[in-house]
């Protein structure tokens, strides 16, 4: 057992109200710059839609993650050693900036200098790129709150398995749904793009499990861009460097949340470390898809437990981490309670960024002018919600329904006990048989109701003492650092060896 | 002694330094490298060097004298014996014997270091000498120069003096050819036969009239008369025993032919003179005609093995569901 740590997040999809807020204050932070105008490493994406980069899920267009052929390990899909030679001068399944969009600015001097006329003057659109006029045809968001669009919601490759009734309901009056997805990277426990970095430029750092591109050692060759499913590393076209979400590590250092979920509004962002068996990820990686969800989370281990607290601490894990570990509201999401879910993990990456599914408001049926919203109590069956369960077992369940449903089910159990508790008008019997029907115990009710509604900053983000002058050992002494800190030159990253 | 940067780490670092004894650097020889620089300015090693230096200088100037002795004769037999005896006769080109004394040594180097030169510019005697060798102009020597030629007419004034040349010129047989010849003739110039030394096949350099187009290389001259051209069997066997064109030189000049090859090639030779050469404009049309449609199949070709090949997500998605192409 090779025991590490790892900061990882849930986002819970029921609290988001896709407000953009994260994605502004990430790019505010860090992509506001030449050559990153388009990357947003974060960035909130409408469901159903086609999301940013377009359908960056259809896998089969883009190529990304890992692939697992009969009893064979998994291999990257993307490259390989045969694939790498042939392709050496042009990475086949790379996104366009197309793909992302071409950033824009508006001509806002017009609005003061335009000769005098017989029209207001206007602000025209500016590529960022080339400055010229552009007409533009697609954003990072460009489906934004468009439940039903005929282009991109229509397209979501998620909606792979559902019967046509169930997609054509997705675009009916009434019927429709959307909710949203915020997305940053994963930092993944079997991160593709560093896999598949020929420059060994990028890594994941051992402490905390923040995977980072060396921004010396990155040679361009975007491999790590065609490599992850997410999409989540771009290539700066102006320093010639990939680049990708760091999860504010300067900020997590020094104890501060990142400023994507420091921002959130909806308060949906939790961040806390989890305990996991480094020797396992392969296996589990490698295991077929209706049991991934389940293999990622015998990885994770449990931080009360003595046994793994003296192997922890026998790994070098400092007591520090070991203790926020057992404060970590990412722990009793995803291992307690097994409300939080990982994207995608048929791409076999083992994302540790974790998703609570959103509940989804009723179906409705329309009877000339006057719609229906049917329902059977106070609330509605979660198979009767307008997102269909296997849209979200596509996203969230590598296609299997059951842990979907675990989870939704689980959240409606707590909204019955609660209104049981709070309102009185439910009787004590309907809401203890929905607890029990969803596993869950008055206490655990109430505990995933506070962390979920009355949560604090302090109970979202439990930071984890990050020990830097511990982490500075594994590669230089660190009296030398200190007297060094102050001395050289910090130049960005250039174009180049 | 390598550079060594101040950066702060450096600077505190510093350790006592070496003692820079330079004769202590010399007396340990495994310093003796690291040390050179150092080392250079020392007086032991400076000799050192200087013995070195003069070792080479001698081996130098002994290898140059011991080739200065062979040099003209060798350059006779690679450049001029595919032509020319001295005492053997007329090959394509006319018996050297006494040509000193046939023409003056002004002319003789003149021509030597330009004969098309000479020939062009309307030089009766150059003139007889072109229509004697059939209108076959005798090319420039690879290499020549003032004092080459210089030499090359003393070999040959003492070679006349001499009962046999040493460059009197190969004995061809004067046995005919049998079919055998010509059918292993024809198999050496299409390659079918590979050359004993590994030289290259005629067909990449030169057409001929009875294999089709594409058949045969343009940058030699068509063989279809060279029989007649060279003025038979004799010349045209010296003249493969060492081909003295620049193109031909270097590549036969290590890769020599043998002379049952050579046999079977004049014998195969012999047998197309008086055909009409091979038409090569219509090879010419036919090698852009296949060009192209070798390009426009490999266009083809390459855009079905990657038919799979990643285009555009977000366009080809929103032109496929709007039913318009792009403005």
């Amino acid at each position: 057992m090779n025991i590490r740590s790892q900061v990882s997040m849930v986002f819970h999809l029921d609290k988001c109200i896709g407000c953009h807020t994260c994605s502004i204050a990430c790019k505010n932070v860090w992509t506001d710059r030449k050559g990153a105008e388009y990357m947003w490493w974060n960035n909130v994406e409408t469901k159903p839609g086609t999301g940013y980069p377009t359908k960056w899920e259809d896998q089969d267009q883009y190529h990304g993650g890992w692939e697992k052929k009969g009893d064979r390990p998994i291999n990257i899909r993307s490259t390989g050693k045969a694939r790498v030679v042939p392709n050496i001068f042009h990475n086949p399944y790379m996104p366009s900036m197309d793909d992302y969009y071409e950033p824009w600015t508006y001509d806002y001097q017009n609005l003061f200098n335009a000769k005098e006329g017989a029209d207001q003057p206007i602000a025209k659109p500016i590529s960022m790129i080339t400055g010229e006029d552009i007409k533009v045809e697609a954003g990072p968001n460009w489906d934004d709150d468009l439940g039903g669009s005929p282009i991109y919601a229509a397209n979501d490759p998620n909606l792979e398995g559902l019967t046509e009734e169930q997609r054509l309901q997705l675009s009916s009056v009434e019927r429709l749904v959307f909710f949203y997805l915020p997305r940053i990277c994963n930092h993944c426990l079997n991160p593709c793009c560093v896999a598949s970095c020929p420059s060994g430029a990028l890594y994941k750092r051992g402490e905390d499990g923040i995977v980072l591109i060396d921004q010396k050692r990155c040679r361009a060759w975007r491999s790590c861009v065609a490599a992850c499913p997410y999409k989540k590393t771009y290539f700066n076209w102006f320093t010639g460097k990939s680049e990708k979400c760091i999860l504010c590590y300067p900020r997590l250092e020094t104890g501060q949340a990142p400023a994507c979920f420091h921002s959130c509004v909806g308060r949906i962002r939790y961040l806390g470390v989890l305990l996991y068996d480094a020797d396992r990820i392969e296996e589990v990686a490698n295991l077929p898809d209706d049991q991934l969800v389940e293999g990622q989370r015998s990885l994770i281990l449990n931080p009360f437990d003595p046994e793994i607290i003296r192997k922890a601490q026998s790994a070098g894990i400092p007591d520090g981490v070991i203790e926020s570990a057992q404060r970590s509201p990412v722990y009793k999401f995803v291992m307690e309670w097994k409300l939080a879910l990982p994207p995608h993990i048929e791409y076999r990456t083992l994302p540790m960024l974790f998703y609570v599914p959103p509940m989804s408001p009723v179906m409705a049926d329309v009877n000339g002018d006057l719609a229906n919203h049917a329902m059977d109590g106070l609330f509605h069956s979660i198979d009767a919600a307008r997102v269909p369960m296997q849209y979200l077992a596509n996203l969230l369940g590598a296609g299997n329904e059951g842990a979907v449903r675990y989870a939704l089910g689980k959240q409606l159990a707590v909204r019955w006990h609660r209104r049981a508790e709070t309102v009185g008008d439910i009787d004590r019997a309907t809401a203890d048989r929905y607890l029990r029907e969803a596993n869950c115990t008055i206490e655990e009710a109430d505990e995933i109701y506070r962390l979920t509604s009355l949560c604090t900053f302090e109970d979202r983000f439990v930071i984890p003492p990050m020990y830097r002058e511990q982490a500075i050992e594994m590669i230089r002494e660190p009296h030398e650092q200190k007297a060094e800190t102050g001395f050289g030159f910090v130049g960005g990253p250039r174009r180049g060896l | 002694m390598r550079t060594k940067r101040f950066t702060p780490r450096a600077i505190f670092s510093l350790r006592k330094p070496k003692s820079p004894t330079p004769l202590c650097m010399v007396v340990l020889p495994g310093r003796v490298g690291l040390a050179s620089s150092v080392a250079a300015a020392t007086p032991v090693k400076f000799g050192l060097r200087l013995v070195r230096v003069c070792v080479c200088a001698v081996l130098w100037v002994a290898t140059a004298a011991s080739s200065l002795g062979q040099d003209t004769p060798d350059y006779f037999r690679q450049n001029c014996m595919s032509c020319h005896t001295i005492g053997g006769g007329r090959l394509t080109g006319p018996d050297l014997k006494d040509v000193t004394k046939r023409k003056d040594r002004e002319w003789l180097t003149k021509f030597l270091l330009n004969p098309r030169g000479v020939i062009d510019s309307g030089d009766p005697y150059a003139k007889k000498l072109f229509e004697e060798a059939r209108n076959v102009p005798m090319p420039t020597p690879p290499g020549i120069t003032a004092d080459r030629a210089a030499k090359l007419l003393d070999l040959i004034e003492a070679e006349s003096k001499l009962e046999t040349s040493q460059f009197k010129g190969a004995q061809v047989s004067t046995e005919p050819f049998t079919d055998q010849d010509r059918a292993k003739g024809r198999a050496i110039y299409l390659g079918t036969q590979r050359l004993g030394a590994g030289g290259t096949a005629c067909i990449s350099c030169h057409s001929m009239c009875d294999v089709p187009a594409l058949g045969g290389g343009l940058l030699g001259p068509d063989l279809t008369n060279v029989y007649e051209r060279l003025k038979g069997r004799a010349p045209l066997s010296a003249w493969l025993v060492a081909p003295g064109t620049e193109t031909m030189q270097p590549i036969f000049k290590n890769h020599p032919l043998s002379s049952e090859e050579i046999n079977s090639l004049v014998a195969y030779f012999e047998s197309t003179t008086a055909q009409p050469p091979a038409d090569s404009s219509g090879g010419q049309v036919t090698f852009l005609l296949s060009g192209l449609a070798g390009a426009v199949f490999g266009v083809f070709f390459l855009d079905s093995l990657w038919r799979r090949r990643f285009y555009s997500v977000r366009r080809t998605l929103v032109e496929a569901n709007t039913g318009r192409g792009r403005s």
